[in-house]
């Protein structure tokens, strides 16, 4: 089965999933779905990274989860954006920024 | 923060492990339902969406394992687990388990014998001592000589004048005598030996030392106009001789015929800055001149007797203290040219031997750590031989936990746990043997030697040990581990029995022939060092040994005149030569052999002028009868008389090589020779002794004069009919009796004597001769455990060839023939390494060449002979093995 997520440059998922908490606070599946639809489909992070990254964020304490009830009753873990992994994600975003035009810069060169 | 709520989570799980999982398996499930639900919302069925989110995801328990090993709580608890899997691992096999600990403890405990002299030579510093790593050495070098000789210590003027009070790198700088001083305590009128060390004033506050009882010596006290002398007690002594006396300050001690007054007792543990040296007593280096009554001591600028320690100031460097004390010692020479000097002077960090001496210490410990390290070697080579078998019978374990998905850095970390849970325990082994060896080794030092070495087991053989041990249980285990973790699951699920051959165990036999070649070195080695040994034993020191005692007495060190001196010595002449079986008594300045040495330069009288003729020869003096009692025959001429000794009679008798250099081939009989830099300098020769040896047993011809005047220091020689030992009390008792207040040193027969000599030969042999019986022992077990490994694979084949008609000597035979084969394989690789080894212990072998063919041939055929042993046992039940059995499990 073709893994969508293994084309996700190293370290980006953590950036992603940052975002996604930035508009909402989500649950695990949440996440999930929302980084597949802003990105048209073309990253599906599997479940394995994805708590994976989930657990190294909320470790960091960038994130916090908090069990609460879903719309269809159910309990889930929510995550929400901290103070500190704010800032994480804004400082991400601008190196991101940078580095992808420096890499253009490159590849438009040649 | 981010740390410490790390931290937190991972106990968290590790401890409410299953409350975490709870939670973990919760999330995932709604993961999975969440996902499943929008798939019938797509318009699957519920049993198809469920379906399809597992295929989609991969399985839960996937999941969970990704995300659970995720934390370092994972590790820690993954370790756990397979330490105590591994524990299971090794109580199901306690034979071979306690087999391959007691191997290896052998190895790790010799080595941390060795280390723990190495840190209490080299690297332990002085006890109860403030900030020890402040201190420096300070050591006048000369850049022309090489080695020890190029280093000095300071004179008396050097320290007063220069070092002490004029350097800006130092808090301060004492100093203090580098030789032990062996003085005559006269206790109510009987003479007791007791060490002494002779300190500055300032040698205790600057070390930060404290007496338990009354005051330290202080500047004051080092005055030589000081009234009163004064020592500080040392706290063994105190206990041992004056039990504990309280009420001990202010009272005095006689000490070499002069009263000191006590003024303190050094607290426990306190024993100066030099190893193996516990001082009884410490007095201010201004008595210097009454304790060994040697005149002008202070003064002499030519006497370098002191070494120098400074402690440096709080963030200066050690670079800037030498370039201090090298213009410090240009400074001496700038003022005082007549020295013609011409030195430099140089500084280096403080331990318990002085920095010139520690090159040697350094070079002998490190030949033992080889030694020894080449024996753990061995025992690693057997351990991991062993798991290497044990690695290949549980592939099939293996390969199932395999098929559950561990990885392969799972399964390398579950075996790399059991060899270094295996290595630990023989660690731990190996400390309680290095703590019981290391005394032993102690044991070997002559009985003479002054010497107390404390072997404590500290922090760093600790670390040393640890270290050790982690590396062997890595290095051991990596192999196997590897190797166990390449599986391949189909052929190895299925019930295959693994052909067994030479092919199949090439890295086990790899391993048997590399242990065979470590042990052909070191038992070469150590064969050349035993026979070495043996010859040096025999090598005739030019006197008699046995039957032989030796006392040394200093009546001058008392302040006796020189009549009283005669007096003294007539006396025990006459009462030593009355005792039973005594047959001739005499004396001498020093015995050969010994540390004390004289040296002189002689030519013919007649050929005064010419100096490419003065002869450097060492000189001793002795008393009429000398020859007579060590047994010396003099092969022209005749002995000195009283008479002679006591005029002070221009005589002398030399040894061959000197009469052979002076007087090629022609009578010595009545030739004069002058003693070149002497005012009294010429003797007539009178006698001729056979050359003997004088400095060490190696040496070659030596010439040597002897004279009949001897100084007040002598050691009485006395030979008896009987059994030398049983003098000694007697001996004892008539010195007592002659004079109370005289104590000897080194009382002792002369083979005890000779044992000074012979100590790093024989200590080295003795070691060697250890490490190499332990590297046969330990290649035996291993030649036989991989023979025995071979022959329990090949019992199918073995089978097979009785079926189809083998002799049981045909059987026989092939098991032989591959352990023979690996022997020699091993002994072709060692016999070469042995060639060049035995060059690097070249220069300590006696009357044996690095190249002895009997050695070389001895070691290969031991080790041939070994081999077939070791096969015999596999070979013999190799042969009993019954065709119907072995083909049974076909």
């Amino acid at each position: 089965m073709p893994d969508k997520s293994s084309d996700l440059v190293q370290g980006t998922l953590d950036m992603l999933v940052l975002k996604t908490l930035a508009l909402e606070p989500m649950h695990g599946y949440g996440i999930s779905v929302r980084i597949e639809q802003m990105s048209k489909r073309v990253f599906r992070p599997n479940a394995g990274s994805l708590f994976l990254a989930i657990q190294r964020l909320e470790r960091d304490g960038l994130i916090d989860g908090e069990w609460k009830p879903t719309e269809n009753n159910r309990r889930a873990k929510y995550y929400v954006l901290t103070q500190k992994g704010r800032k994480r994600l804004s400082s991400e975003t601008q190196e991101w920024g940078r580095q992808a035009a420096a890499i253009a810069r490159i590849l438009e060169a040649s | 923060m981010s740390l410490l709520r790390n931290i937190r989570t991972g106990l968290r799980s590790l401890f409410r492990r299953k409350q975490v999982d709870r939670e973990l398996d919760e999330e995932l499930c709604a993961y999975l339902e969440m996902q499943a639900a929008e798939k019938i919302r797509e318009g699957m069925s519920r049993k198809e969406a469920v379906r399809a989110v597992r295929l989609e995801r991969g399985s839960l328990d996937g999941a969970k394992e990704i995300v659970r090993s995720g934390g370092w709580e994972s590790v820690v608890d993954t370790l756990w687990r397979d330490l105590l899997f591994a524990v299971r691992m090794l109580r199901r096999n306690p034979g071979s388990t306690a087999a391959v600990v007691i191997a290896l403890a052998l190895g790790i405990g010799l080595n941390a014998t060795v280390f723990s002299f190495v840190n209490a030579l080299l690297l332990r510093p002085p006890t109860g001592v403030k900030a020890p790593e402040q201190l420096r050495e300070i050591w006048i070098h000369n850049p022309r000589d090489s080695g020890a000789q190029g280093y000095l210590p300071l004179t008396y003027p050097d320290y007063l004048y220069y070092y002490r009070d004029h350097s800006k790198s130092f808090q301060g700088i004492l100093a203090y005598d580098g030789d032990p001083h062996l003085v005559i305590w006269n206790r109510s009128g009987e003479g007791q030996t007791v060490l002494g060390q002779l300190v500055s004033g300032n040698f205790f506050s600057l070390l930060g030392v404290n007496a338990v009882l009354g005051r330290t010596i202080s500047a004051e006290d080092d005055q030589p106009a000081s009234p009163q002398p004064v020592v500080v007690l040392g706290y063994g002594f105190w206990r041992r001789h004056l039990g504990s006396d309280s009420t001990i300050l202010g009272k005095t001690l006689m000490l070499n015929g002069v009263n000191y007054s006590v003024i303190g007792v050094a607290p426990p543990g306190f024993t100066g800055l030099l190893v193996g040296f516990e001082p009884d007593f410490w007095a201010p280096t201004a008595v210097v001149e009454q304790i060994t009554r040697d005149k002008g001591r202070l003064s002499n600028w030519h006497g370098h007797w002191l070494i120098a320690i400074g402690r440096l100031k709080p963030g200066a460097s050690t670079s800037g203290a030498r370039a201090e004390a090298s213009v410090l010692e240009h400074q001496i020479e700038k003022d005082h040219p007549d020295l013609e000097r011409n030195l430099d002077a140089t500084v280096f960090p403080a331990t318990l031997i002085p920095a010139p001496y520690r090159i040697y210490v350094s070079a002998f410990t490190g030949l033992l750590m080889a030694v020894f390290g080449f024996v753990l070697l061995i025992a690693c080579a057997n351990v991991a031989s062993f798991l290497l078998a044990r690695a290949t019978g549980r592939t099939r374990e293996m390969a199932v936990r395999s098929a559950l998905g561990a990885g392969r850095g799972r399964l390398i970390q579950q075996m790399l746990v059991e060899s270094t849970l295996l290595s630990s325990l023989a660690g731990l082994l190996g400390l309680i043997l290095a703590y019981c060896t290391a005394p032993l080794l102690l044991a070997l030092k002559p009985a003479s030697l002054p010497i107390t070495l404390s072997l404590p087991i500290d922090w760093r053989v600790l670390v040393f040990t640890v270290i050790v041990s982690m590396i062997c249980g890595v290095a051991f285990g990596l192999t196997p581990a590897l190797r166990s973790a390449k599986v391949q699951l189909a052929s190895n699920l299925k019930d295959e029995t693994q052909p067994a051959g030479f092919r199949k165990s090439r890295l086990r036999s790899l391993l048997m022939a590399g242990e065979v070649a470590t042990c052909t070195v070191l038992l070469v080695c150590a064969t050349l060092c035993v026979r070495s040994l043996r010859n040096a034993s025999s090598i005739n020191p030019g006197f008699n040994t046995q039957h032989v005692i030796a006392a040394t007495l200093d009546p001058g060190s008392l302040g006796y005149s020189d009549a009283q001196v005669r007096n003294f010595y007539e006396q025990l002449s006459e009462h030593v030569r009355a005792l039973p079986g005594v047959t001739a008594v005499s004396f001498t300045n020093h015995l050969p052999l010994g540390p004390a040495r004289e040296h002189t330069l002689v030519t013919d009288a007649m050929r005064l002028g010419d100096k490419k003729d003065w002869q450097p020869i060492d000189r001793l003096r002795v008393s009429p009868g000398y020859f007579q009692t060590m047994g010396i025959p003099l092969l022209r001429g005749r002995d000195f008389n009283s008479s002679e000794t006591e005029a002070g009679a221009s005589v002398a008798i030399v040894n061959e090589t000197l009469a052979q250099r002076l007087w090629k081939n022609q009578d010595p009989l009545g030739r004069r020779m002058n003693f070149i830099y002497e005012e009294k300098g010429a003797a007539e020769v009178i006698g001729v002794v056979p050359t003997g040896k004088y400095r060490t047993l190696g040496e070659d011809s030596v010439p040597v004069v002897f004279l009949p005047q001897i100084g007040a220091r002598r050691t009485l020689v006395a030979r008896t009919s009987g059994d030398p030992a049983t003098l000694l009390g007697s001996v004892r008792r008539e010195i007592h009796s002659v004079d109370p207040n005289i104590a000897p040193t080194d009382l002792e027969t002369m083979q005890q004597y000779m044992s000074l000599p012979l100590f790093p030969a024989r200590t080295l042999g003795l070691l060697l001769g250890v490490s190499g019986l332990l590297a046969l022992v330990l290649t035996t077990i291993g030649l036989f455990g991989v023979i025995s490994y071979i022959v329990s694979q090949r019992t199918h084949e073995i089978g097979v060839r009785v079926a189809l008609g083998a002799r049981r000597s045909d059987i026989l035979n092939l098991v032989v023939r591959h352990g023979l084969f690996l022997t020699v394989v091993g002994l072709v690789v060692g016999l070469g390494m042995a060639f060049g080894a035995a060059q690097l212990v070249s220069s300590l072998l006696y009357g044996v060449t690095p190249t002895d063919p009997t050695t070389f041939i001895a070691v290969a055929t031991v080790l041939c002979v070994v081999t077939v042993l070791a096969c015999y046992l596999p070979a013999r039940r190799a042969m009993r093995v019954d065709p119907m059995i072995a083909l049974r499990y076909e």
